[in-house]
């Protein structure tokens, strides 16, 4: 779009010089072919994007008998929504967004709250160690989080937490936290130190360094992490599933899997339920949209 | 910890393998909790916990009925906690070598039991066995829930059966009978593909490549008997044997009827393919009927695996689902008397009234769902010599793979069976002397 925006008003004054046009006529085809070329396979891409979307959608809105008798890969013979109240009441997606819900809001502020702390101290102070420490952090976060499946579901029972939501919520902020902090420092070093000599030689002390100057500026950082650990932990399966043993405390990721027969599996159900399960990440995406993008190269300079 | 579940259900499914066998490998080292005196929820209460793998809608509110008719009883309390069968599979081991396990637990008895029980995981339920309704199973059920140890460890409730699948529309439309013998099975499959129709379709594609072991067990156990089977899948006859070969000669000799497709759908569009008359029948468990739509079930039937060679004894594919506790239960009285009230007539009617019915009670005194498909499965079984389980329950969840990897390259390429069958076992040794 903005390639042919910027070419119209041009086009005018290269009319006018008419030696000039004859000569410039195959370099403009040339570069309008290109934009052609650029937009066709832009949009198959996109197409190839939102394509098993759209399939989830349809196949959602089909009955399974259609499903059964038809296939998969076949136009709809039906329309029902019936997979959705099915995954809804039925599957227990109702409950088990309540869940969801209840260990992403609480994980989320509390790992930003402690990594944040942690980033400021680390960023802004002469702590002893404090290499070590974000070695150490940048270390937890390159570790496979499979080796340690086993350690953590025994460490949760001998606590006698295993099977409680305060579990998988310590264990999302256990895990979380170091990558927090990781971007944190980064984004907090790069505020003037001249701020915090202001306000230092205004009485504020670390406290109100932290709260009142630093918290703030951190904003834009602190809205972006907002998204993506939200997302994170919303679609996390392995940790509720490694700590988690109840089906009625099991959240929306793991009860989608229960969506799922022994054998056989009610495709359109399943469907269902993963657009309810999707519909949360969605929103806080669309909510965060601007913030999200930026999140993405958070980090990426230092 | 993002990047994993946040893709595709097959990478989700390979990351539970992952996650299994993490949980197998604990379980291998003996890396068992034994302190803590826990206060996790289901020891605290006096209800007995059940946990559940059948969690298919349908299944998880038969199961919801069974309870709730055993707490009506009143006397001891269960509750009933269903995850997604996947979870359970892999979590299995987890759950058993907890310090705080659910008292009992829906799985598979056989082989896959005396694993658990030789790890001294299983709680000893002999002697239930001894009045009661288990008093009157019959002995092939007794001999299969019998541990090495010769203790009782499992209580079953309910198996099915496999067979060949076709609908009788079809059949009668394209005037073929049921064969009896394998030259009377190759005839209807030239007879089909005559006709233009791919005479036997698979579904061992898409996450179900499990299926095409199936053919292999009954290939295996009409040439070579089901005693023999049953070494070979333990570990005492090598997978390069000249009977083994034998069974893929048979193999080999149908495998031009074969769908194409097989190996590339999953069974689940294999079934579609065979409602919507692209193929003409197909070797499955009855458990794929959930996947036909309910006005078709009608035309569905079966014919047993077709003999090949008399002279062995008859044996058939019945797998058997039920219930084992756990050894370190707090409440072994009351688990044992839901489990013996889990074996009743009365219990495995509830639970086959509120599944989908394709299934068949282990109680003799119990009534099925009566449909002529079910007593015709019932009679097969009733009729069988022997009754084997299926290659997985045979042998365990680690030696299936080595089956799908062989049989897949097999299907491919048929000719190369001999180096195929020596990868198999060099794989299949792996396994047994871990």
């Amino acid at each position: 779009m903005t390639a042919t925006e910027h070419r119209a008003p041009a086009a005018p004054s290269r009319a006018a010089q008419a030696p000039a046009a004859a000569r410039r006529a195959p370099r403009v085809t040339h570069r309008m072919w290109g934009t052609a070329a650029f937009h066709t396979s832009a949009g198959l891409l996109s197409l190839v994007w939102l394509v098993p979307i759209a399939v989830v959608l349809v196949t959602a809105c089909r009955s399974f008998d259609d499903i059964a008798a038809n296939g998969l890969g076949t136009l709809p013979h039906s329309f029902t929504l019936g997979g959705f109240r099915q995954a809804w009441v039925d599957g227990g997606q109702q409950q088990a967004l309540i869940n969801s819900l209840v260990v992403t809001i609480p994980a989320v502020l509390l790992s930003l709250l402690l990594a944040s702390m942690a980033a400021f101290a680390l960023s802004r102070y002469d702590v002893p160690f404090r290499r070590a420490l974000l070695l150490l952090m940048l270390s937890g976060n390159l570790l496979p989080p499979q080796i340690l499946l086993i350690p953590v579901s025994k460490l949760s029972e001998q606590l006698g937490l295993y099977d409680s939501l305060y579990a998988l919520i310590g264990v999302q902020i256990g895990f979380g936290v170091g990558f927090y902090v990781f971007v944190l420092h980064g984004f907090m070093r790069a505020i003037p130190p001249e701020i915090q000599q202001a306000a230092v030689i205004d009485g504020a002390g670390p406290w109100q360094i932290y709260s009142r100057i630093i918290l703030p500026l951190a904003k834009p950082a602190l809205a972006a992490l907002t998204s993506l650990s939200f997302t994170w932990i919303f679609n996390d399966l392995l940790w509720a599933i490694t700590v988690l043993r109840s089906d009625s405390r099991m959240p929306i990721t793991a009860s989608l899997l229960g969506l799922q027969g022994q054998y056989v599996s009610q495709w359109n159900v399943i469907a269902a339920g993963s657009v309810i399960a999707a519909a949360p990440t969605v929103i806080v995406f669309l909510r965060f949209q601007r913030h999200f993008v930026a999140g993405l190269n958070l980090g990426a300079v230092k | 910890m993002t990047s994993v579940n946040t893709s595709s259900p097959t990478s989700r499914r390979h990351f539970l393998a992952g996650a299994g066998a993490v949980g197998a490998a604990a379980l291998m080292s003996g890396c068992v909790t034994s302190g803590s005196t826990g206060s996790s929820s289901q020891s605290s209460g006096g209800a007995v916990s059940l946990q559940s793998n059948l969690s298919s809608p349908q299944a998880k509110s038969a199961m919801q009925d069974l309870i709730a008719a055993y707490n009506k009883r009143g006397g001891t309390k269960a509750s009933l906690n269903t995850v997604a069968s996947e979870t359970f599979r892999t979590q299995l081991p987890t759950y058993l070598t907890s310090a705080t396990p659910p008292d009992l637990m829906t799985w598979y008895p056989g082989s896959v039991a005396d694993g658990y029980a030789r790890k001294d995981l299983l709680l000893d339920v002999s002697d239930i066995w001894q009045t009661g309704e288990l008093a009157g199973y019959s002995d092939a059920l007794k001999k299969l829930c019998t541990d090495t140890a010769g203790a009782k460890v499992f209580v079953p409730a309910s198996y099915y059966w496999w067979g060949v699948f076709y609908k009788k529309s079809n059949f009668a439309k394209w005037g073929v009978q049921e064969p009896k013998t394998w030259d009377e099975f190759i005839a209807l499959c030239k007879a089909l593909k005559a006709k233009g129709v791919t005479p036997i379709g698979l579904g061992a594609g898409g996450g179900t490549a499990w299926v095409a072991s199936a053919w292999f067990d009954y290939l295996n156990i009409r040439i070579n008997g089901a005693a023999y089977h049953r070494e070979l899948l333990a570990g005492k006859h090598s997978f390069d044997d000249p009977q083994v070969h034998k069974v893929f000669d048979k193999w080999a000799e149908v495998l031009p009827y074969f769908d194409p497709n097989g190996t590339a759908l999953a069974f689940q569009d294999a079934t579609t393919a065979m409602l919507n008359n692209r193929t003409g029948m197909m070797l499955i468990g009855t458990f794929f009927a959930d996947a036909a739509p309910k006005d078709q079930l009608d035309d569905i039937d079966f014919f047993q695996f077709p003999i090949i060679d008399p002279s062995v004894p008859v044996a058939e594919e019945g797998p058997t689902d039920g219930y084992f506790a756990s050894a370190r239960t707090r409440h072994k009285a009351q688990v044992k008397d839901l489990m013996s009230y889990l074996a009743t007539a009365e219990a495995q009617e509830i639970y086959l009234k509120g599944s989908s019915g394709t299934s068949l009670p282990t109680n003799p005194k119990a009534k099925d769902s009566g449909t002529p498909l079910v007593k015709k499965g019932r009679a097969l079984i009733e009729s069988a010599a022997d009754v084997t389980q299926f290659f997985n329950r045979d042998s365990s969840d680690a030696l299936q793979p080595t089956a799908d990897t062989a049989l897949t390259k097999f299907l491919a390429r048929p000719k190369e069976i001999t180096s195929i069958l020596t990868a198999w076992q060099r794989d299949a040794q792996k396994i047994w002397s871990q």
